[in-house]
């Protein structure tokens, strides 16, 4: 246990040492808030959000924005597979030989870094929805413990997407490959998946996510877009099993496959 | 403390046997060469014995014990592999940093290190501008970090200028006089004849010569005779 927390240590100063760390935050909050204040701005013309002095409204703009989830996911790949991409991997198996408690200390980073990720993103969002209503002269309609509970989604949701993000970038070595792939998956295959069969769409990792984060099923500022579903999205509780399972069924593989591989 | 056993060793990559039946010791107190051609299984033999690439067959020890059951490996081996693997973003100093937590050793010993590599004016530094002298400094700041027992070094002195390689021959060998233990791999024959007390020499990943220098070339021959005489049976 200690070896594991020394690990993890060594792990949050390495993605701390970096500045494409802070880059991927950055770029993680400026792009939720471009897009949620261009969508607060489109709010009750009729080709954009509902008004925001409707729940739908304000919904959509403090909860929808869920670039910092994807981005959550992308830091987790960028926490494993950065090691292959730099050839850190020798140096960081010479001073832990044992795989797994490095990969263990990966996963724990991500979480802490993706639940970072979804709490300022959250953050973010609900400081432009609010700005928007305060400008508007709009009573808040969402209750302050909706707020909270969609924080806590979003950092949940944020810190089980790092760690699903740490075991793919564990499995799959290419960082290219892993991150293209991540957006390939958010936003062209779920949407697909979810639209085919409608049943499955709340348990579809990303999605299962942006609902964890108190999006409504099917309108995700990206991602699963397309209208709102008629399915009903996954309790708080299963939705954050889902992505607990996934992550550890993924890291489960890498770590008989891929980590195990000799490093040349 | 500091005895390297290498027995029966095998490798292959598919159809190629890259290390095959291979074995030596090495002994505290000396510097060993670790010579052989491009390809005859050098890099392949210190990535096994440094629990990096997974042997075929045989064994590869260090104190006894497979690299990755050594308690504190860091403390027990310092290695250089090659001078590519640092994340160019980082500054040496942070490199030096992680290395030293993932150890377990005191953060002073990080400026310690960079005095002793001379690498101290560019602790601030991204990695990404370093020279290949530069980078071999610091990965040999990072296997002296933790005070090893054991040096494994692979070219090591790729990209260090004359004052460099001097230096390194110096260190390595001021840390065999204090019983420490040096394998070194090196195409520099003439650096390597000048630097260590006894060689290794393999070809096709079989060992076909090892002694102390002084007995391999007893009959005047220089070093890089018994290497050609060697490798060309």
């Amino acid at each position: 246990m200690t070896r594991l927390i020394r690990l993890t240590r060594v792990e949050w100063l390495k993605l701390t040492s970096t500045r494409s760390s802070y880059g991927l935050l950055a770029v993680s909050v400026g792009l939720t808030a471009v897009w949620n204040i261009l969508e607060a701005s489109r709010a009750g013309t009729g080709s954009g959000p509902d008004p925001l002095n409707t729940f739908t409204g304000l919904r959509e703009i403090v909860a929808g924005g869920v670039w910092d989830l994807i981005l959550a996911a992308v830091l987790g790949m960028m926490i494993s597979s950065g090691e292959f991409r730099h050839h850190t991997a020798t140096s960081t198996y010479l001073a832990a030989p044992d795989r797994n408690r490095v990969l263990a200390a990966k996963a724990i980073t991500g979480v802490v870094g993706g639940g970072i990720f979804g709490l300022a993103g959250y953050a973010v969002a609900c400081a432009v929805g609010l700005s928007f209503v305060a400008a508007k002269g709009y009573p808040v309609v969402i209750g302050a413990s909706t707020f909270v509970d969609w924080g806590a989604g979003h950092l949940v949701g944020g810190a089980l997407l790092g760690v699903i993000g740490v075991a793919v970038g564990s499995l799959i070595r290419s960082q290219l490959a892993v991150v293209i792939g991540a957006f390939v998956w958010s936003i062209i295959l779920e949407t697909l998946i979810g639209g085919l069969f409608p049943a499955v769409h709340p348990y579809l990792p990303y999605t299962a996510a942006t609902t964890l984060a108190g999006t409504a099923l099917g309108v995700a500022s990206f991602g699963s877009g397309g209208g709102a579903s008629s399915v009903a999205p996954l309790p708080f509780a299963a939705a954050t099993g889902l992505l607990l399972a996934i992550g550890v069924v993924i890291a489960a593989i890498a770590a008989r496959t891929t980590v195990r591989r000799d490093i040349t | 403390m500091g005895t390297i056993q290498i027995s029966g060793l095998k490798k292959r990559f598919g159809a190629v046997a890259a290390v095959d039946g291979l074995s030596f010791v090495v002994r505290p107190g000396t510097v060993t060469g670790f010579l052989g051609p491009n390809g005859a299984g050098k890099t392949t033999t210190l990535r096994m014995l440094l629990g990096l690439v997974r042997p075929d067959g045989g064994s590869a020890l260090i104190n006894g014990v497979p690299y990755q059951n050594l308690p504190e490996p860091s403390r027990a081996v310092g290695a250089v592999l090659e001078a590519s693997s640092f994340h160019p973003g980082r500054t040496a100093r942070a490199h030096l940093r992680i290395q030293a937590a993932a150890a377990d050793v005191d953060q002073s010993r990080v400026d310690d290190v960079l005095s002793l590599v001379d690498l101290d004016g560019a602790a601030g530094r991204r990695i990404g501008g370093f020279s290949l002298g530069m980078r071999q400094r610091l990965g040999l700041a990072t296997a002296l970090l933790a005070d090893p027992d054991i040096l494994i070094l692979d070219e090591p002195t790729n990209g260090l200028d004359p004052e460099g390689v001097r230096w390194l021959r110096d260190l390595l060998r001021g840390f065999a006089a204090e019983g420490g233990t040096v394998l070194v791999s090196s195409h520099l024959l003439a650096e390597v004849a000048q630097t260590v007390d006894s060689v290794v020499i393999i070809q096709r990943g079989r060992l076909v010569r090892q002694g102390p220098i002084a007995e391999l070339t007893a009959d005047g021959g220089g070093l890089e005779d018994v290497f050609f005489r060697e490798v060309s049976r």
